[in-house]
């Protein structure tokens, strides 16, 4: 038990070097190695933090959603603790990705925020997974919590197809995209080092997301198992 | 068959009861008329201009009551227990979801049926041959609202502070429907017909007949004793 | 606020929250490590069977 404990912590430990290592060698490659774009200039280095972040991000939801498909199958705690640790940090992605969306927007757009459909959309997933959250937090028997967040769970993630389809739709037939979209670039004009710097943010925000899941995962287990013995104790 | 013979039935226990009631259908339609004269307060326009804002208020108008709606839905079976003796029953769950749908369903409906022409005399609005239209796509939207709204009624059944709850959980994932409901309704109000709008509308019903499919299938994991 | 400003803005407040989270994290694991150890002693301490 201890020995495989001890196991796991060192695993955990490796995990982490790994992502220190890959977030400060893409954090070098953003910020000095990369040139800077032919049009927005340095600013576009934001794009090195955005798309790493949006994608980790639309990975956690998608980990919440097979998780919570497993938990109404299986009954299983450890897939509802994993569901809940992932969309903890899909919320935490989710608005790290909105805030610097917003701070690139300003230099380009020349305003903190627009009703953009790919922003209208992105705070949406905001406002989704935070309602999980606080319903979770708001049911106090942990059966109960676990399947409603559950539901939640897959009920948010399909919806998330047409969210975007609407949000889309609304804003193509009121405007044309206006909007200077630098996301949208086509991939033959990326400068070879901008696309080594991306592969290297996003290895580098995988690997940390993977480690903060691994540690929110690990500290949901203790929390129950603190229940259980507190139950057992009648402390 | 069964599982609609049960859902028929279980409709008809709550439209019984309503009716002996009237507790959620009367608070209803006085909220949604309330919300008219808010309107009227709120925005003090010329009625060619209101008539322009007519789909996205009166989907406001529709939203707030009917989360009032969901907010009672399941009242009668949490007061006296009754959920744990109609989930002892032999009986479905999703029968169950779809009574509880309908029954939202119908009640928004009545409260609709009120509320849009009222809407048409209080603002002095011209274009009363729309009106069967525009009914159309409301139960549409109407419909997406009440599938989901019971699913999350029901998960936050057991919830501190569910009414707050609710809205908050069910809005964000109405979006879909309340985009398209205005749309729909604004495309109807310009040219007179939904041709323009199909996208839309198409949108709208698949939404429906997902998540009425979505929510047979999962509902009983949703409502558990 | 020059282009660079924007830029050290936007990675400030990321890789901030990011380790602000981590801290938090870090943190209320070692709170749970700790009250488990501290449960698993009591579990393991004579004289509690008499209850």
């Amino acid at each position: 038990m201890a020995q495989s404990t001890n196991a796991l912590k060192k695993s955990k430990g490796i995990l982490g070097a790994l992502a220190l290592l890959a977030v400060a060698v893409g954090l070098w490659w953003s910020l000095l190695v990369a040139p800077p774009d032919a049009y927005q200039g340095e600013v576009q280095r934001i794009m090195y933090l955005h798309l790493p972040s949006i994608l980790t991000a639309y990975l956690s939801y998608f980990l919440v959603f097979i998780a919570s498909g497993m938990y109404l199958w299986k009954r299983e705690p450890k897939d509802d603790l994993l569901a809940h640790a992932a969309a903890e940090l899909g919320v935490l992605f989710t608005a790290l990705t909105i805030i610097e969306g917003s701070i690139w927007g300003k230099p380009t757009w020349g305003v903190w925020w627009t009703w953009d459909a790919r922003l209208t959309f992105t705070a949406v997933l905001l406002l989704i997974y935070a309602g999980y959250l606080v319903l979770r937090a708001s049911i106090d028997d942990q059966q109960r919590a676990a399947s409603a967040a559950a539901i939640l769970g897959i009920i948010g993630f399909l919806d998330i197809p047409l969210i975007h389809m609407s949000v889309y739709w609304w804003r193509t037939l009121h405007q044309p995209p206006s909007i200077l979209r630098p996301d949208k670039k086509p991939w033959e004009n990326v400068h070879p080092a901008m696309l080594t710097a991306l592969t290297i943010s996003f290895v580098g925000f995988l690997l940390l997301y993977f480690y903060l899941l691994s540690l929110r995962y690990r500290l949901g287990e203790m929390r129950q198992e603190i229940k259980a013995l507190r139950l057992e104790r009648g402390i | 068959m069964n599982l609609l013979r049960q859902a028929y039935l279980l409709l008809c226990k709550d439209l019984l009861l309503e009716l002996r009631r009237r507790d959620s259908l009367l608070t209803m339609f006085f909220f949604g008329t309330l919300l008219l004269f808010v309107f009227h307060f709120a925005f003090d326009l010329p009625p060619d201009k209101i008539g322009e804002l007519a789909p996205a208020l009166l989907w406001l108008a529709f939203l707030f009551t009917g989360t009032l709606g969901l907010a009672q839905l399941f009242q009668a079976e949490r007061d006296n227990h009754c959920l744990d003796a109609l989930l002892l029953s032999p009986l479905d769950r999703g029968a169950l979801f779809l009574a509880k749908t309908g029954f939202n369903f119908i009640l928004m409906f009545l409260v609709e049926l009120v509320v849009i022409p009222l809407f048409w005399i209080l603002f002095n609005l011209p274009a009363w041959n729309l009106i069967p239209q525009l009914f159309l796509v409301t139960l549409l939207g109407t419909l997406g609202f009440c599938v989901l709204g019971t699913i999350t009624a029901a998960i936050t059944l057991r919830a501190r502070g569910r009414e707050l709850l609710l809205p908050l959980v069910l809005f964000p994932l109405m979006i879909p429907v309340i985009l398209a409901t205005i749309r729909c309704m604004e495309t109807v109000l310009k040219t007179g017909g939904v041709a323009d709008a199909m996208g839309w509308l198409r949108m709208l019903i698949g939404f429906d007949v997902i998540f009425i499919t979505i929510g047979v299938l999962i509902f009983d994991s949703v409502i558990e004793s | 606020m020059g282009p660079w400003g924007y830029v050290a803005l936007a990675y400030g407040i990321v890789w901030g929250a990011i380790v602000v989270y981590w801290f938090s994290l870090k943190r209320r694991y070692r709170d749970a490590e700790n009250e488990l150890n501290r449960l698993r002693s009591l579990e393991a301490a004579p004289g509690h069977e008499q209850n």
